[in-house]
């Protein structure tokens, strides 16, 4: 039995687009913020929360949370940690060069339903982010929402990411953000310890409010225990996972939680849709 | 459906008329005792009595080593590939084999339809032929039986002298017409095709066995001697994941994007950059390779993703049988939810 593949559409998935590299700015030894134009100044039309994939010709491909809001037009912005062979190379790169795009891919936080919500977000580490894509949309349509709340944790001041936007979620008094880290130094005047530290005294309106929560695997836990200690209902949380992804289209297998694909059900889940999932965290 | 008798004399004039019509693709014989789908190239070499081919036909559309793209480093720019999709007839293909590449045609058409798979897929005629069922074949315990016809344009059902033809589809008609070797169909007998080896349970109670059997010990037993080669991934006619790999010339300005087939049971395949690795031990990851034969897809289709074809356990380098792992499961369900007084696991055949 021969197959008439126009039934069913098939498309070319493998091909990337050639972005070019616009901005660059090294916040940590082992982070850099790049901003990237797609031909023509295309928006991506991204939502907040989901990647795309992006490769490098003899390197190879690798997925990559988009972490501004699809509020910035004619490009868009991602944040790379040097620790893999992509990352590596795409840390020697300047303005100018140009890298594949794919994508965007997988699900995005379900923005709309949060309209009137309060936002909590928490970000441990790297989470911090694909949760920028979020925070900028909230900042960005600042009356559709609510109360944004904002929990940052690093491991040190010296890990700290998105430095000068931080100072402006300080300063913006319709954002409650507060940061700790695992380890202070000489200099650091504020929080230490882990982020869980910071949930307690929140001052939550429990059955309006949205936490989206990025980070290590081993802090998802202990965030949800605190969560769960607060009442906040498991149908108001987020979490981003991340796995590795080779296609990014449910194809390649490499991202399977049980049966769930990541890169297409995730990388944002409902937290009550993955709770049973027992290879999720 | 059309009957004829084609006598085993008249095979290689049968297999030169497909010839004249397109790549005709059949078993040989590899090595010593084994076999192997490939191109045929002598009429004369093609074996349609054989047990199983090392590889099933997957890797005609879904090929070990799949050029995705070529690029040139200097110019920092790429072509697409084409992909091929001749005229192409696979001759002998057994019923599970069929059947595993229905399977695959949902798992590439479902949610985002693949060009590349699909596109191989197109023009191609199946002509399959009826096996002895061995040791390892089990495909009757995943509702498959030897004369299963579905997806074949004509099936070849063996018999003392030769082979009743069963043209099937228009395809089929299409294919045979011409070839004048042909006989009135011979009466058969019932055939009674036994398979020695065969799943316990009726395979439609899988997924509530399995659903009972996330923390078994099974995989902990099993873990103790798989060394986590992947050869079962390897030669699975439903088993489809992937790397992509970039190469680059050895005059470093050109290259190409590369897919490999890859397997679920190799330590790297959950790594992610950073050292986290999601599916980190052997037993999690033998359970993951069964869950997705039995639950994970089974759970959205209905059906077994497994096709009995004994692969996995004839080529194991440590002779770990999926039929002892999903009895062994089996029991184990029987014997902590199923109550004492309730009636017998119903047995198949």
């Amino acid at each position: 039995m021969t197959l008439s593949t126009q039934e069913h559409n098939p498309r070319e998935l493998y091909y990337p687009e050639m972005a070019e590299i616009t901005a660059i700015k090294q916040y940590t030894e082992l982070e850099k913020w790049y901003e990237i134009t797609l031909p023509g100044g295309r928006d991506l039309e991204h939502q907040p929360g989901q990647f795309a994939i992006f490769s490098l010709f003899g390197i190879g491909e690798a997925a990559i949370s988009i972490c501004s809001a699809p509020s910035k037009k004619g490009a868009f912005d991602i944040c790379v940690r040097k620790v893999g062979m992509l990352t590596e190379k795409l840390h020697q790169l300047e303005i100018g060069q140009k890298i594949g795009v794919r994508g965007p891919f997988g699900t995005g936080f379900p923005v709309a339903d949060f309209k009137g919500k309060d936002i909590l977000i928490i970000g441990g580490g790297i989470g911090i982010v694909p949760l920028r894509s979020l925070i900028n949309h909230v900042i960005d349509n600042r009356d559709d929402f609510g109360r944004l709340v904002i929990l940052y944790g690093a491991k040190n001041p010296q890990e700290l990411l998105f430095p000068d936007e931080l100072q402006k979620w300080n300063d913006d008094p319709r954002i409650e953000y507060q940061v700790t880290v695992d380890q202070g130094s000489p200099e650091w005047q504020g929080n230490t310890g882990v982020i869980t530290t910071l949930i307690p005294g929140l001052d939550l309106d429990l059955d309006n409010t949205i936490a989206a929560i990025v980070g290590p695997p081993i802090m998802y836990k202990f965030v949800l225990m605190a969560l769960k200690s607060k009442r906040l209902p498991d149908e108001n949380i987020y979490m981003s996972l991340e796995r590795r992804m080779k296609c990014g289209v449910g194809k390649c297998g490499h991202c399977q939680i049980n049966d769930s694909y990541v890169c297409l059900d995730g990388p944002v889940y409902h937290f009550p849709d993955i709770k049973n999932l027992p290879e999720a965290i | 459906m059309k009957r004829y008798n084609l006598l085993l004399q008249n095979i290689p004039d049968f297999v030169k008329h497909l010839q004249a019509q397109g790549e005709v693709l059949a078993p040989h014989t590899k090595g010593d005792n084994s076999f192997s789908f490939d191109k045929v190239t002598d009429a004369n070499n093609v074996i349609l009595d054989y047990n199983r081919t090392l590889q099933s036909i997957r890797k005609f559309f879904l090929p070990p080593t799949e050029r995705l793209l070529n690029y040139s480093l200097t110019e920092n720019t790429f072509t697409k590939v084409e992909i091929e999709n001749n005229q192409r007839i696979f001759l002998g293909v057994h019923s599970y084999d069929m059947q595993a590449v229905l399977k695959l045609d949902f798992n590439f058409s479902d949610r985002t339809p693949e060009v590349n798979y699909l596109k191989r897929r197109e023009n191609c005629t199946f002509i399959g032929v009826s096996f002895e069922p061995d040791d390892f074949h089990f495909s009757r315990s995943v509702g498959i039986t030897v004369e299963a016809t579905e997806g074949f344009d004509i099936f070849l059902n063996r018999h003392e002298n030769g082979y009743e033809v069963q043209v099937l589809t228009e395809r089929g008609e299409g294919i045979i017409k011409g070839f004048n070797a042909l006989e009135n169909a011979p009466e058969l007998a019932e055939t009674n095709r036994q398979f020695k080896n065969k799943i316990k349970f009726n395979h439609n109670r899988l997924p509530e066995v399995m659903e009972q059997s996330w923390k078994s010990p099974v995989w902990d037993e099993v873990a103790k001697r798989c060394v986590g080669c992947g050869t079962c991934n390897l030669v699975c006619p439903t088993c489809y994941c992937f790397n992509v790999v970039d190469n680059v010339d050895l005059s470093l300005k050109d290259g190409s994007r590369d897919r490999h087939w890859d397997g679920c049971m190799l330590n790297s395949f959950a790594a992610v950059a950073g050292g986290e690795n999601f599916r980190e031990t052997l037993a999690s990851r033998q359970r993951h390779r069964i869950y997705r034969k039995f639950k994970y897809i089974t759970d959205k289709t209905g059906d077994p993703w497994c096709v009995g074809c004994g692969r996995c356990a004839a080529y194991c380098t440590a002779d770990i049988s999926i039929v002892e792992i999903i009895n062994q499961l089996s029991d184990e369900f029987e014997q902590n939810y199923l109550r004492k007084s309730a009636a017998p696991a119903e047995q198949i055949i």
